[in-house]
C-alpha cells in the first residue's frame, strides 16, 4: 500500500467509528486506570475513622435531628457574631471617632491647614475610613474564623447535602447555601466563596443572588431604623421584640428573593451555561483552630477589608465635596436632591437617601451617617454636622432629625426593603468582576437587584397611598 | 404627587409595553431582529439545503417540497429559483432543480455550520436538547467557513453532529451512509442506535423523553404493525413504526460493543447496598459525564448507597473511599447490575 492509500483508508474508517469515538476512548483509558490501580493497592483494613464518621454523618443528616442542628449551628454563629462584635465596635468607634478625629483635627489647626484641605482629609477621607472600620471589622473578625472552623471540621459540605433539593428546585446548587452564608458576613466575601461550586451556571447564579443575603454592613442600617419606626409603633416593653422581628423578617424576605431570582435565572439567561451537579462530602477531621483563625483573618477578614477601605476613601472625599461644593450659595448634593426628590417621594423614599445611596455604593456602612448629615444640610441646621458625617448615640435625637427631613413609617419600610434591596457595594461589584472575569455578569449583578429595588419600593409604596389614605 | 391608582397604573402599561418588547425570545424587538436576519440569503440558504437533502435522500425536490419547508408561497419559491439560476446555484434539467457544482459545496457548507453547532450546543453548553436543532438554524446563516473550521478545531474536529449525522468535511465531503432504520431492523439482533432524526421536532421530543441517544445498544424483541418493541441499554421501549423509522440502526462493525443486558439504575439502590456499576448512560454528555468519571463512577466500580439527604432527592454513594453526593435524576442515568453485592 502506498501512503496515499493508508491515509485514504483510514479517512474511510474514521467514518465507522462513530460519533462517540472520543468519549469511550477516554473511558476505557479511565477504567484500564481505575482496574489497574484496583489490582495494585491493598487496603489491609478499614481505617477506624471511617465508622466515627458515619455515625456523625448519620445525626447530622437525619431527618429528625439535621434541620434543628444546623439550625442550631448557624444561630449561634450569628448570636456569637453580633453580640461579640457590638463592644469592639464601640470601642473602635470611640478611638477612630472621638479620640483620634479630635486630634487631627486640633493637629489641623495647629498647622495652619486650610479648611478645605483639613475638611477634604479629615473630614471626608478619615471618617469615611474610620466609619468603615469600626462597623466592619469587628463582626468579620467573629464571623469568619468561626465560619472557617465550621468548614474546616466538615461540616458545612453536610449543609449544603441537606438543604440541596430546596435549591435544586431554583435551579441552583446546594453549596450555595454556603456562599449565601457566608454573605450574611460580606458579599464580596460570599462571592468569593462561591468557588465552590464547580458547575459554572449554578455558579453564576450564586454569585448574581449573593447580594441577597444581607450583609453586616447593612445590619447596623436596620437595625437603627427598625428600632426607631417600628419598634416605637408598640410600648416600650415589646419595642425591641418587634423591631427584631422586623429586620429578621426582611432577612428572610431577603433569603427568599434570592431563591425566586435564582428560578428565574437559571430558566432565562443562565439557560445555555454548561451545568454538572456532584457534593463530595469530604472526611471529618479536627479543626485546626489557630491555623484557621489565622488564615481567615488573613484571606478573608483583612483581604475584604482592605478593599472596602480603598473604596471608602474616594467615598469619603466624594461625600465631602458634594456637600461642601456651593455653586451659587447652594451645594451640590442640595441640587441633586432637589431634582431627585420627587422621584424620590414616588417610590417612597427621598431625595436624600437616593443620594446617599448613591455616595455610599463604595460601602453600605456609611449610608446612615450621609443620611444624618445630608437631612441636616438640607434642613440648613447650623452647629455640628453641617457637611460633615455623624451619627448620634440616642435614638430620640436620630428620630428628631429624621421626622423633621420629612420621613415617616412609610420611608422608614421602603429603606428597609432598599437597603436589601440594591445594588453591591463597589468591593463586591468589583471581586464580582474578578471572580466571573466577565462585563456582562458584572452588569447583571449591579443592575438586577437596584431594578428590584425601585419596584419593591415603588409598589409598596403605592399600595400603602392606596390604602392608608 | 402623583396619585397613587394612577402612578401603578403607568407604571402597568409601562411594564407591559416593555415586556411586549423584550420578552425573550418572544418580544418585538427580537422578532424585529430575527427579521432582519431572515434576508434573501438566509432564504436561499435554506433553500439549498432542503434541495441537498432532496438529492441526499433520493427524492425529488419541487416548488411544492420547497414551499412547504421554507413557509413561503409556490411564486415566492419561482422568484427565488430564477434568483438562484443567476448567481449560478441551481440549475434545471427540464422541469427538474439541481444543485450546481457551486450550490452543492455551498449547501455543504451551510450543513457543516449547523451540525459543527449543534455538536458544541451539546458538548460545550446547557441547553437542553430540543433547544439544538432550532439555535443551530439560527446559527448556520452567520458562521462564515473560516468560522466553521475554527469551531471544528476547537471541538477536536468531530466527525458527528450529537444526533448521528456525519459532518461534511471542510473539503466539502460528506460520507454517505447506509442506515437501516429501527423499524426495518432484524429481529433478536444486537445493534446500536445511530442516529436520530431530529426533524419533525414533535417526534424527536418523542424520541428525547424516551430517554433514546445515538450509541446505544439495542435488541428488537417483537415487530407488529402497530408497534415495535425492543431493549435499549437494558429498559423496554414501545414504539408506533412510525415513529421507529426516525431512529436509524447499525449492526457493530469496528468495535464490539456490549450487548445490552438488563439492568437497574443506580437510583433504585437501597442504603447500605452495594452494587457494581455497569456504565454511564448515552443521556450524561460533555462536562457532566468527565465529571462523574472523575470521581471515578467507571464500569466495574463498586459503589455503595450511604446517606439519604432530608430534604430528599439526593443521596450519598461511597465510591473508591470517597463520599459523594448525587441527584436522583443524575443516579437514575448511571447503570447498575441487578445482583447487589
Amino acid at each position: 500500500m502506498t501512503n496515499d492509500e493508508i491515509l485514504k483508508t483510514a479517512e474511510a474508517l474514521r467514518w465507522e467509528v462513530g460519533g462517540d469515538f472520543h468519549e469511550s476512548l477516554v473511558e476505557n483509558i479511565y477504567t484500564n486506570a481505575a482496574q489497574l490501580a484496583d489490582r495494585a493497592i491493598s487496603y489491609p483494613d478499614k481505617p477506624p475513622r471511617f465508622d466515627l464518621d458515619r455515625s456523625i454523618d448519620r445525626l447530622v443528616t437525619s431527618r429528625v435531628w439535621g434541620f434543628p442542628i444546623m439550625l442550631l449551628l448557624l444561630m449561634v454563629v450569628f448570636w456569637l457574631t453580633i453580640s461579640g462584635a457590638n463592644v469592639p465596635s464601640a470601642m473602635l468607634a470611640t478611638l477612630f471617632l472621638e479620640i483620634i478625629y479630635p486630634f487631627l483635627k486640633g493637629l489641623a489647626a495647629s498647622v495652619g491647614l486650610p479648611w478645605w484641605l483639613d475638611g477634604l482629609l479629615i473630614d471626608g477621607v478619615y471618617l469615611a475610613t474610620g466609619w468603615v472600620i469600626s462597623v466592619m471589622l469587628p463582626p468579620m473578625a467573629i464571623f469568619f474564623p468561626l465560619f472557617t472552623l465550621l468548614e474546616d471540621f466538615g461540616y458545612l459540605p453536610r449543609v449544603a447535602f441537606n438543604l440541596d433539593n430546596f435549591f435544586k428546585k431554583a435551579g441552583a446548587h446546594g453549596k450555595q447555601a454556603l456562599s449565601m452564608s457566608m454573605g450574611f458576613g460580606c458579599n464580596a466575601a460570599g462571592v468569593v466563596a462561591t468557588r465552590i461550586i464547580d458547575s459554572p451556571r449554578e455558579r453564576l447564579i450564586a454569585i448574581i443572588t449573593n447580594n441577597f443575603a444581607m450583609c453586616n454592613g447593612r445590619w447596623p442600617t436596620q437595625i437603627l431604623v427598625a428600632s426607631i419606626f417600628i419598634g416605637g409603633l408598640v410600648s416600650a416593653q415589646w419595642a425591641g421584640l418587634i423591631s427584631a422581628l422586623a429586620v429578621v423578617a426582611i432577612t428572610l424576605l431577603g433569603v427568599l428573593l434570592s431563591f425566586v431570582v435564582s428560578w428565574g435565572l437559571s430558566r432565562t439567561v443562565l439557560r445555555g451555561e454548561v451545568s454538572t451537579f456532584s457534593l463530595e462530602l469530604p472526611p471529618y477531621r479536627p479543626p485546626r483552630i489557630w491555623q484557621t483563625i489565622y488564615t481567615s483573618l488573613i484571606d478573608r477578614t483583612l483581604v475584604v477589608l482592605w478593599r472596602a477601605i480603598i473604596f471608602a476613601i474616594p467615598a469619603g472625599a466624594a461625600i465631602w465635596l458634594v456637600s461642601n461644593i456651593t455653586v451659587g450659595g447652594t451645594s451640590l448634593a442640595e441640587y441633586f436632591i432637589n431634582w431627585s426628590n420627587p422621584l424620590g417621594i414616588l417610590v417612597g423614599l427621598n431625595g436624600v437617601i437616593l443620594l446617599a445611596y448613591v455616595v455610599a455604593i463604595p460601602a453600605n456602612e456609611i449610608v446612615i451617617p450621609t443620611i444624618l448629615m445630608l437631612t441636616t444640610l438640607v434642613l440648613g441646621a447650623s452647629g455640628e454636622g453641617t457637611g460633615v458625617m455623624f451619627e448620634l448615640d440616642s435614638l430620640k435625637d436620630t428620630e428628631v432629625i429624621l421626622r423633621a427631613g420629612g420621613w415617616t413609617l412609610l420611608t422608614a419600610v421602603n429603606l428597609m426593603l432598599f437597603s436589601l434591596i440594591h445594588n453591591p457595594c463597589s468591593t463586591t461589584i468589583y471581586t464580582i468582576y474578578k471572580e466571573t472575569g466577565s462585563k456582562r455578569w458584572t452588569l447583571v449583578s449591579a443592575f438586577l437587584p437596584v431594578v428590584m429595588g425601585f419596584a419593591v419600593t415603588f409598589l409598596v409604596a403605592q399600595v400603602w397611598r392606596l390604602l392608608g389614605g | 404627587m402623583i396619585d397613587p391608582l394612577n402612578a401603578l397604573i403607568i407604571a402597568a402599561i409601562l411594564t407591559a409595553i416593555s415586556s411586549w418588547l423584550f420578552w425573550p425570545e418572544k418580544g418585538l424587538f427580537w422578532r424585529w431582529q430575527q427579521a432582519r436576519q431572515m434576508t434573501r440569503r438566509v432564504l436561499r440558504e435554506d433553500a439549498l439545503k432542503h434541495i441537498h437533502d432532496c438529492e441526499y435522500h433520493d427524492r425529488r425536490p419541487t416548488v411544492k417540497s420547497l414551499a412547504g419547508s421554507l413557509r413561503i408561497t409556490d411564486n415566492e419559491v419561482s422568484e427565488l429559483l430564477s434568483e438562484m439560476q443567476d448567481h449560478e446555484l441551481v440549475t434545471f434539467e427540464g422541469d427538474q432543480v439541481k444543485l450546481s457544482l457551486q450550490g452543492r459545496s455551498y449547501a455543504l457548507h451551510i450543513i457543516r455550520a449547523h451540525r459543527l453547532w449543534e455538536r458544541y450546543l451539546a458538548d460545550k453548553t446547557g441547553y437542553p436538547e430540543a433547544d439544538w436543532h432550532s439555535k443551530s438554524e439560527h446559527y448556520e446563516h452567520l458562521l462564515t467557513p473560516a468560522d466553521a473550521e475554527a469551531l471544528a478545531n476547537e471541538l477536536g474536529h468531530p466527525r458527528y453532529d450529537p444526533h448521528g449525522d456525519p459532518i461534511p468535511t471542510a473539503a466539502g465531503e460528506l460520507a454517505a451512509i447506509e442506515r437501516l432504520t429501527l423499524s426495518n431492523f432484524p429481529l433478536d439482533q444486537p445493534g446500536r442506535i445511530t442516529h436520530l432524526e431530529d426533524e419533525p421536532e414533535a417526534v424527536y421530543a418523542q424520541l428525547v423523553a424516551e430517554g433514546l441517544h445515538p450509541g446505544m445498544s439495542i435488541r428488537v424483541v417483537e415487530v407488529t404493525p402497530q408497534r415495535i418493541v425492543f431493549w435499549a441499554n437494558g429498559d423496554e421501549h414501545i414504539l408506533a413504526p412510525i415513529i421507529a423509522a426516525n431512529i436509524s440502526v447499525d449492526t457493530f462493525s469496528v468495535e464490539e460493543a456490549p450487548e445490552p443486558v438488563p439492568h437497574d439504575h443506580l437510583n433504585e439502590l437501597k442504603p447500605n447496598e452495594s452494587v457494581r456499576v455497569i456504565g454511564i448512560s448515552k443521556a450524561i454528555r460533555g462536562a457532566e459525564r468527565r465529571r462523574l468519571m472523575d470521581l471515578g463512577i467507571l464500569p466495574g466500580t463498586t459503589i455503595t448507597a450511604e446517606l439519604r439527604s432530608p430534604a430528599g432527592e439526593l443521596t450519598a454513594y461511597q465510591v473508591r473511599g470517597a463520599l459523594i453526593g448525587l441527584r436522583d435524576e443524575q443516579a437514575a442515568l448511571i447503570d447498575i447490575e441487578q445482583g447487589r453485592l
